[in-house]
């Protein structure tokens, strides 16, 4: 049996405890430290140019490169003697910002010298004074074979803190010999393919392709609007009829054959093991977008990323990124790289898309009331 | 006693308590302070006694937080079923390939969590021929499928914590007394009765260690409801990291994991009552109380 002093004690403690806890708390309450809001605003920095040597971390999509032997990245370390470490960690923008976040509020990269993210993720990252902005100086490949309608973005007007890597189109992916008839976003909801569907887990594509195929412009839709495709998507997950929402696992799911249609990205065919499946225009069009190389805050080495950044725009090179990723480029000239080549690529309506091929597509639209729509959509996706 | 003599105890706790500090009550304190910002992203978030993030953080996830209970409490039942008899038998029929038969239950965990997970991923995909198995069994329908149903998160979990169970198992087994139960047998209990009231009782608190160490984890898991589930099928890790990675909205994160935390300790603690686990907590004489 304990003693009446043991327990005094044991109160005691206790008693102290919650007061030390408190006053903690107290005291940072009095203090006016603030997590997150920007920290590193007002001291923008530029990426430092100068001799390329050293080492060199990209984080990248996957399927976004040629990483083997006598890919790409070899190609790059063999010719300036950089040692790259090319990570394909990125699945998501927002999972990818979520992760680094903390890092780069306290100005750190985590090492990397280069992410590639899109448009509406670069201008955030940039406003929340993530991003070094770039000298055109250090860039003169870039700027003399970048493609002239992606030199002043809304985004980014003067180009100071992104570079264009690729672009692409998303639709709808479909396994041509379990689900011919599949043109519309609005034959994923058919109860046929109950089950045997997934779809992107991006606010900006998924809910926006749904409303397209629905008659809304996602550029003027109003935040209602959004909400009811959410709803829409929410109803046919809890269903059962939308498999997953997925990152670049679709590729996965097409190649094992478990699901006859995706929505997708256009150029993902590098990762799709399945001779049958195949990247559709949306009959009510597609969302665009372009993703940038961009240098954070705390990179090391920069200036051996401004070297990868003018490397890649040789059209020599970009000619041989497009072959394997079969995505847009923003280099001019690598489609008659690839005539000259004789690849078929060269006339694939995916990397070049012509205006007409385009003309229902929208681009990258953020929601208006992002953080209402954008809870509603994560708990879609974790219903 | 002297002064310097009543500090020896707390000299000789003090690495434990070192490491405590250290490890767990200042993570637990930033994260609680944490729990009472309010703010966004791009505001910043300032401390402001905002207890409404424990709230708010519940609404609409109510649903996942009984998943989660369900989904683990499935799987640590399901562990134990397959642990016991496991552990039994390589305690008393193994003989010598007692630390083979150990190390072939540890071996597969040599590889990372992820990467069996996303193998299992393959082998349980819908054309699989482990799928057409259990088709022609008839134990799941013809046009069913394994993966991205609430089964193959369940299974996952199963799987991957499993060793957890075994573990516990294997070392309260091993150290029984088999004499106690040769001594039952003499005294005309069956099998069947002396197992139930010698080997059981005396295995409590392998159980309860194992059932502890399954259910704790698998309960905040994540990764198996991501990589085999499907839609419907998030558990509240899932809620947590969206709220974290996708939503940026950290102090409602923290607050919710805080309510887990909570949450876990007083099921656990209840759990504990209950048991009679004087002999897992160091007490042995209210072992079997």
């Amino acid at each position: 049996m304990r003693g009446r002093g043991d327990n005094r004690r044991r109160l005691l403690a206790l008693a102290v405890a919650v007061a030390a806890i408190v006053a903690t708390l107290g005291l940072a309450a009095c203090g006016d430290d603030t997590v997150g809001g920007g920290g590193n605003e007002g001291e923008v920095t530029t990426a430092e140019g100068g001799p390329a040597k050293g080492d060199l971390t990209i984080s990248n999509w996957p399927g976004y490169i040629d990483p083997g032997k006598n890919g790409t990245v070899a190609e790059f370390e063999e010719e300036t003697g950089i040692k790259v470490d090319y990570i394909e960690d990125i699945n998501s923008n927002d999972g990818f910002f979520g992760k680094l976040q903390p890092q780069l509020e306290q100005g750190e990269s985590g090492g990397r010298s280069v992410f590639v993210v899109a448009d509406y993720m670069a201008k955030q990252m940039h406003d929340l004074g993530y991003l070094q902005e770039i000298d055109h100086a250090d860039l003169p490949m870039v700027f003399k074979t970048l493609s002239p309608g992606l030199r002043s973005p809304a985004f980014d007007p003067e180009r100071k803190f992104s570079v264009p890597w690729q672009g692409g189109m998303t639709g709808i992916w479909v396994d041509t010999a379990k689900a011919p008839d599949i043109r519309s976003v609005n034959d994923l909801f058919d109860p046929k393919y109950k089950g045997r569907v997934t779809m992107l887990d991006e606010l900006r594509e998924t809910p926006a392709l749904v409303m397209l195929a629905e008659g809304v412009d996602p550029a003027q839709a109003s935040a209602d609007q959004w909400l009811d495709a959410i709803d829409k998507l929410g109803d046919a997950a809890s269903s059962g009829q939308i498999r997953r929402f997925t990152g670049n696992e679709y590729t996965e799911d097409l190649t094992a054959g478990n699901i006859v249609a995706a929505i997708g990205w256009s150029g993902d065919a590098s990762l799709i093991e399945n001779e049958n499946a195949e990247w559709r225009m949306p009959a009510e069009g597609c969302t665009q977008w372009m993703e940038n190389m961009v240098i954070p805050v705390g990179a090391p080495n920069t200036a051996a990323a401004l070297a990868w950044m003018d490397f890649v725009y040789r059209p020599d090179v970009a000619v041989d990124i497009t072959e394997y990723v079969e995505y847009i480029s923003p280099v001019q000239g690598v489609k008659q790289l690839l005539e000259k080549r004789g690849s078929e690529l060269a006339e694939s309506e995916i990397v070049f898309p012509t205006e007409e091929f385009t003309r229902n597509c929208t681009g990258q639209i953020t929601p208006p009331d992002l953080e209402r729509v954008n809870e509603a959509w994560q708990d879609v996706l974790t219903g | 006693m002297s002064l310097k003599q009543r500090l020896v105890p707390y000299w000789l706790l003090g690495p434990g308590l070192l490491w405590l500090v250290i490890f767990f009550v200042v993570p637990m304190y930033f994260m609680g302070e944490l729990a009472l910002r309010s703010g966004t992203l791009t505001t910043g978030f300032t401390f402001d006694w905002a207890w409404s993030n424990f709230p708010d953080s519940l609404s609409g996830h109510t649903e996942q937080i009984g998943r989660s209970f369900l989904y683990a409490g499935t799987a640590t039942v399901l562990a134990l079923l397959i642990s016991y008899p496991l552990a039994y038998a390589i305690a008393f029929r193994a003989g010598r390939f007692k630390l083979l038969l150990l190390f072939a239950v540890i071996a597969p965990f040599f590889t990372t969590y992820l990467i069996r997970t996303i193998a299992w991923k393959t082998i349980l995909s819908d054309s699989s021929p482990v799928v057409s198995v259990l088709q022609t069994l008839s134990l799941v329908p013809p046009d069913g499928r394994v993966l991205a149903t609430s089964g193959a998160v369940i299974a996952g979990l199963t799987y991957n914590f499993l060793p957890f169970m075994v573990l516990p198992l294997y070392a309260n087994l091993e150290r029984l007394d088999l004499r106690l139960i040769e001594a039952a047998k003499d005294l005309y209990s069956s099998s069947r009765q002396a197992f139930l009231k010698v080997t059981l009782p005396l295995t409590m608190p392998g159980i309860v260690a194992g059932v502890l160490l399954t259910f704790i984890p698998a309960f905040g898991d994540y990764i198996n409801a991501q990589i085999l589930g499907g839609t419907g099928q998030a558990m509240v890790g899932n809620v947590i990291q969206s709220l974290y990675l996708n939503q940026r909205n950290y102090p409602e994160a923290a607050a919710l994991s805080f309510l887990m935390m909570a949450l876990i300790l007083a099921v656990v603690t209840v759990y504990i009552r209950f048991a009679g686990t004087g002999a897992f907590m160091g007490d042995e004489d209210d072992g079997t109380a």
